[in-house]
């Protein structure tokens, strides 16, 4: 029933048949997904599928050329993966790995986040740009100009506000939702690369890569309040999450070759989780035991036990791992 | 007004695209001191259009004027925030004199004597001499009898940001990246950066700052800062019949980030 719902189809045609399958589901539980752990590789044109369970990838699928981005769709029915070469979203069924359809995403299509709406707000590297499309039809929504190579995208919990961050012009542009338009520019640490939000919306967390340094935001004044600066000359840091409590974060070190563990109240370092080389994206199990990195230059993932804070397997997978998401 | 300059100031406004911009907007004035043939004057207007781009979401508006090499009448120097110069190593000391203070951006000479000089109001964005030889002394120790050179920036550097900046500037220029126009890029990025940190485009500030606190990303994956001589570090590429071949500091030689493995040399009495 919800397969047939979603696959194929155009969101809004089928709005009465969704609902009521919407509807139907148990507030605030929706299904389980697959269990899988998707990751792209950008180097061999590929996206890894590992299973859960046994941290063995059982699948390796082919779907354009430079994947980077990778995100679920809010009900979990699809995922969108950004071929950045061929300037698409492909568009993949997670149960069958087959693909559904591919629109086109604008220039570079980098990284994106999924909105609570179902809508994908992407940035668009070459163009300085973020742009949102509606995956269901494929239409863009809206295009809003930003700085140079625009990179990181997050977007609050209840959908009102969109950071992106554009890496050569060291902002964090605050979008409103659904006027897309821009409230606020953020002046950071150079090379800003990922932001997540607080579940409340009201803080955000953002790295810059070349400073070396992890900013608290206050989303409410759009004010910097604490900075971070990692002492390791090495480190580099990339991809940025929470842990389940929010008690925690955790930054990829990129050339420390490390997963920092911060305190996110106070932002000192509480552990460096040493993994593979050139640590690059992050991804959590819904339950907060476990978190996952992309190794980018040991073509590997780490799956780290959050209790211990060490790595309990190291699953290889293709060139350049990029981006990862979890179906759980 | 001169027609180029007007040119400047139109496109600037259009491409703002808003008028708030235009007029609640501050201005910064830059001069370029050399030749418009010079890749260097290239990498400056590249880094000038990006300024503006930073500009607009900040109220801040970038121009530039330019004069021949050579020592600068005071009225030239009005209300200017800094200095780009494409100069021979000759005409160097004579123009930072009488730049007043403001800060000037050497874009072109590689003289290790003009580190040694330790002029405070004058920054080396180009390699040093020494600089590019420890470079190839490195290289040579992993190595041996390889002969390269090494470079501050190559059309074909991909890594980290270099594949961005390498297609923009050549989609905007329609010919590759050299060190000049990379040094050019660099000393209007590096001082745009500092003027949307600091919302501030007095010289005196912006040198201050430009010299003690500078972490500046130059799209070769390292944190660049200027050393107490005003010589900008930063990573190095070897080159090889045309190829980038490496990098420097180079991996087991000197670590990543030991940007000062190569040519610190001339240390002065303001090394920080």
């Amino acid at each position: 029933m919800s397969k047939v719902c979603w696959r194929g189809n155009p969101m809004m045609r089928n709005l009465l048949v969704c609902g009521l399958v919407v509807l139907a589901w148990p507030v605030l539980s929706p299904a389980a997904g697959t269990g899988r752990i998707f990751v792209t590789n950008e180097g061999s044109d590929s996206v890894s599928v590992i299973n859960g369970k046994t941290l063995e990838v059982e699948q390796t699928i082919t779907i354009g050329k430079r994947p980077r981005g990778i995100g679920l769709s809010p009900d979990g029915k699809e995922l969108y993966i950004a071929a950045s070469e061929d300037n698409t979203i492909v568009v993949v069924d997670p149960g069958t790995l087959k693909v559904l359809r591919t629109f086109p995403a604008g220039s570079d299509p980098e990284t994106f986040a999924v909105h609570p709406n179902g809508h994908i707000y992407i940035s668009n590297e070459d163009d300085a740009k973020a742009t949102v499309f509606d995956p269901a039809s494929g239409k863009l929504i809206a295009e809003i100009p930003v700085g140079l190579e625009p990179e990181g995208v997050a977007i609050s919990p209840d959908g009102s506000r969109v950071i992106v961050t554009s890496e050569s012009t060291n902002m964090l542009h605050v979008i409103r939702v659904p006027e897309h338009d821009i409230v606020a520019n953020i002046i950071v640490g150079a090379r800003p690369r990922a932001a997540v939000f607080t579940r409340d919306g009201k803080f955000a967390y953002a790295t810059s890569e070349i400073s070396g340094e992890v900013k608290k935001v206050d989303m409410r004044q759009n004010k910097v309040v604490a900075v971070e600066k990692i002492a390791d000359e090495k480190a580099k840091p990339k991809d940025v999450i929470l842990s389940a409590d929010e008690k925690t974060l955790y930054v990829a070190g990129g050339r420390a070759d490390t997963v920092i563990v911060l305190d996110a109240a106070t932002l000192k370092i509480k552990a460096n989780i040493p993994v593979g080389k050139r640590v690059w994206g992050l991804a959590r199990s819904k339950d907060g035991g476990r978190i996952y990195s992309t190794d980018g230059a040991s073509n590997s993932v780490s799956a780290i036990d959050t209790a211990k804070n060490e790595v309990i397997k190291t699953i290889p997978v293709g060139e350049l791992p990029w981006g990862i998401v979890i179906d759980d | 007004m001169d027609l180029r300059l007007r040119y400047t100031l139109i496109t600037l406004l259009f491409c703002a695209g808003l008028p708030t911009t235009g007029f609640g907007a501050t201005e910064i004035r830059l001069l370029y001191v050399g030749a418009e043939d010079d890749p260097a004057y290239l990498g400056v207007r590249q880094g000038l259009h990006e300024a503006n781009l930073q500009g607009r979401f900040l109220g801040q508006i970038y121009i530039i004027n330019v004069r021949p090499p050579g020592t600068l009448p005071a009225e030239a120097m009005s209300g200017v925030a800094a200095v780009m110069a494409a100069v021979n190593a000759s005409e160097l000391p004579g123009l930072a004199a009488s730049a007043g203070g403001v800060p000037v951006f050497n874009l072109r000479a590689k003289e290790d004597a003009l580190r040694a000089a330790c002029t405070a109001n004058v920054l080396h964005v180009i390699p040093s001499e020494a600089m590019l030889r420890d470079a190839v002394t490195q290289w040579q120790k992993v190595n041996p009898g390889a002969e390269v050179s090494a470079n501050a920036w190559h059309g074909d550097f991909m890594k980290y940001a270099g594949r961005d900046l390498n297609k923009r500037f050549r989609a905007a220029h329609t010919q590759p990246m050299d060190d000049y126009a990379w040094a050019g890029w660099a000393a209007v990025k590096m001082t745009s950066d500092t003027i949307a940190r600091l919302n501030d485009p007095n010289s005196a500030t912006l040198l201050t700052f430009l010299r003690q606190e500078l972490k500046f990303d130059g799209q070769k994956g390292a944190e660049m800062s200027f050393r107490g001589n005003g010589q900008l570090r930063q990573p190095l590429l070897l080159v090889q019949n045309g190829k980038i071949t490496g990098e420097a500091p180079v991996r087991g030689v000197a670590g990543a980030d030991d940007l000062d493995s190569l040519g610190n040399i001339n240390p002065c009495s303001q090394e920080k």
